[in-house]
């Protein structure tokens, strides 16, 4: 028989070993992109754009399609699911609606974005007829974002104390002023949190895009433009074999981009803490 | 004589639970009326029937009538933003929003409707001379409200509802979370605010209701045992049941 001591220290051992893969295989990824990548990255390769298909160049449009899907996408998700959140959290009781509601959201959640991409190309593509294009693209990336949105808003309205309500209500003010003023002030860390997991999420994403923005390679001028991202640059580039260089430059920029936002969040959430707490 | 709240067999259920029988009760203007009882005999869902917080709670059903200044305010009609604000509420907790100062106790004129900003420092300067809060909170606006001792955000509790334009100050025992000494000056404040506003505050310390009250009634299992003024409840209870509740505490 061992001892229960041994045990202990073998236990505490294998945790370590499982931390320390974990932590090495992700700074390994890291140094790896940047390793290959920080070579081909300057001024010039931020701002100007591909020539001979990425062969040489830079990737300032992939950088503008990057930036304002994004923004299309959070734009439409950001009302929809913080406003479905006020909803299921403020106006509905628990009920079987409302657990029927949050299991879809949370199916929402679980399936595959290349699915979410075949639906975007048969409705707003093809049905709808808006092409390949940013809007097609945003409305896409939306609807997989909005699970995140809704979830997390949720979470952050359903941890605000009730007693701010009743406050608030006692000294008559209405629902919709409480909700306002006290109810969205308090879960706004939550909110926003959940805000920009879903912006890094539509940064990242890959093949909604390649279905439904499409991949083109130029500036787009308008919503109906189709464009190519950072991460679809990245998979053409690389699948292709055009340029591993410019491939890697192109991760390398994408990964500096989700550490800022990863930061950003990060010191906003710790602001409006100190704020509103 | 016209009461400025008459409450007229008045029922108040959660559910089928039968928490508040059949009360009577009239309370004059400017005067201090302290509800006591054992715990849970109804005090606190007393004060929240009277602004109509209580009815957020589902399955809540009223029986009978509360008039205040003449008017039943469950009849169908009633503005109930206008009642809330008439009679306002300070609670248990000291519960400030987790905003400043100034933001606290503008928030109820705010959701009245009041904007500009001249008239708000004035309610606010209002307010907090007649809580005692001005010469420490006047640098103060825009600290946080979370920020300040249990006793200051009580008060500022209090100016929150004056701030209000309220007329009626409902207070469900405001002093339980404070020491013994800041629980006097709070005490003094009321007395002082008897002035101008009619109060009724719940309390679980006879001694409270001994020092700031004009009348007090005893409450037992929802049930409104007896009535009077303060110092006849002390001194010569007509109830068995209020001087056995007397005694047992004062004793
Ligand atoms: N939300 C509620 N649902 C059901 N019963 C309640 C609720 N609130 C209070 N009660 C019951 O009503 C009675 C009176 O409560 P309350 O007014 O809080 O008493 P007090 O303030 O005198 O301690 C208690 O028996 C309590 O259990
Ligand atoms: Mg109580």
């Amino acid at each position: 028989m061992l001892k229960p001591i041994f045990w202990e220290q073998v236990m505490k051992k294998i945790l370590f070993v499982g931390t320390a893969i974990t932590v090495f295989i992700l700074f390994f990824i890291i140094f790896y992109i940047l390793k290959n990548g920080l070579a081909v990255v300057d001024m010039e390769f931020l701002l100007s754009s591909p020539k001979d298909f990425g062969r040489a160049g830079g990737i300032f449009p992939c950088i503008v399609g990057t930036i304002v899907l994004s923004l299309v996408a959070i734009i439409i998700a950001t009302p929809l699911g913080v406003g479905t959140s006020i909803y299921l959290s403020e106006y509905t009781r628990e009920s079987k609606l409302t657990s029927i509601i949050r299991f879809g959201t949370d199916c929402l959640a679980g399936i595959p974005s290349i699915i979410f991409g075949l639906f975007g190309f048969v409705l707003f593509v093809v049905y709808l007829g808006l092409g390949w294009s940013i809007l097609s693209g945003g409305l896409t990336i939306a609807f997989m974002i909005l699970p995140t949105i809704i979830r997390t808003s949720e979470e952050a309205i359903k941890s605000v104390p009730d007693y701010y309500r009743e406050v608030s209500l006692s000294l008559g003010g209405t629902k919709w002023q409480t909700i306002v003023k006290v109810v969205l002030p308090s879960a706004l860390p939550g909110i926003v949190t959940g805000i920009i997991l879903g912006v890094a999420r539509s940064i990242e994403e890959t093949a909604i895009v390649i279905f439904t923005a499409g991949s083109v390679l130029r500036i787009p001028t308008s919503l109906f433009d189709s464009c190519r991202t950072m991460s679809v640059h990245f998979y053409i580039l690389a699948r292709e074999g055009i340029s591993m260089e410019n491939a890697y430059g192109t991760a390398t920029i994408l990964i500096i981009t989700i550490l800022l936002i990863n930061a950003f969040a990060y010191w906003l959430m710790h602001r409006l803490m100190a704020k509103y707490s | 004589m016209e009461y400025k709240i008459e409450l007229v067999n008045l029922s108040v259920y959660y559910g089928d639970f039968h928490a508040l029988r059949n009360i009577n009760m009239q309370i004059g203007a400017k005067t201090i009326t302290a509800l006591i009882g054992p715990s849970g005999c109804g005090k606190s869902t007393m004060l929240r029937t009277i602004n109509r917080i209580n009815e957020l709670i589902d399955g809540t059903r009223i029986e009978g009538k509360i008039l205040i200044d003449q008017k039943d305010i469950y009849h169908p009609k009633t503005d109930i933003l206008q009642l809330r604000k008439k009679a306002g509420m300070v609670f248990q907790r000291p519960n400030c929003f987790p905003l400043s100062v100034y933001d606290n106790i503008t928030y109820g004129p705010r959701v009245h409707g009041i904007k500009k900003k001249a008239e708000l420092d004035e309610i606010v300067e209002k307010s907090l001379r007649a809580t005692w809060l001005w010469d420490e909170l006047k640098e103060k606006m825009k600290k946080s409200a979370l920020s300040l001792s249990l006793e200051y955000q009580q008060r500022l509790c209090i100016a929150r509802v004056l701030a209000l334009g309220s007329e009626i100050i409902l207070l469900d025992e405001p002093c339980s979370a404070l020491d013994p000494i800041t629980t006097l000056r709070i005490e003094e404040l009321l007395v002082e605010l008897k002035k101008d506003y009619t109060i009724i505050i719940v309390t679980h310390n006879m001694q409270q209701a001994a020092r700031v009250s004009n009348y007090s009634g005893y409450m037992l299992m929802g049930e409104l045992v007896e009535v009077n003024e303060t110092s006849k409840i002390f001194t010569s209870p007509q109830d068995k049941r209020t001087e056995d509740y007397i005694t047992g505490r004062f004793g």
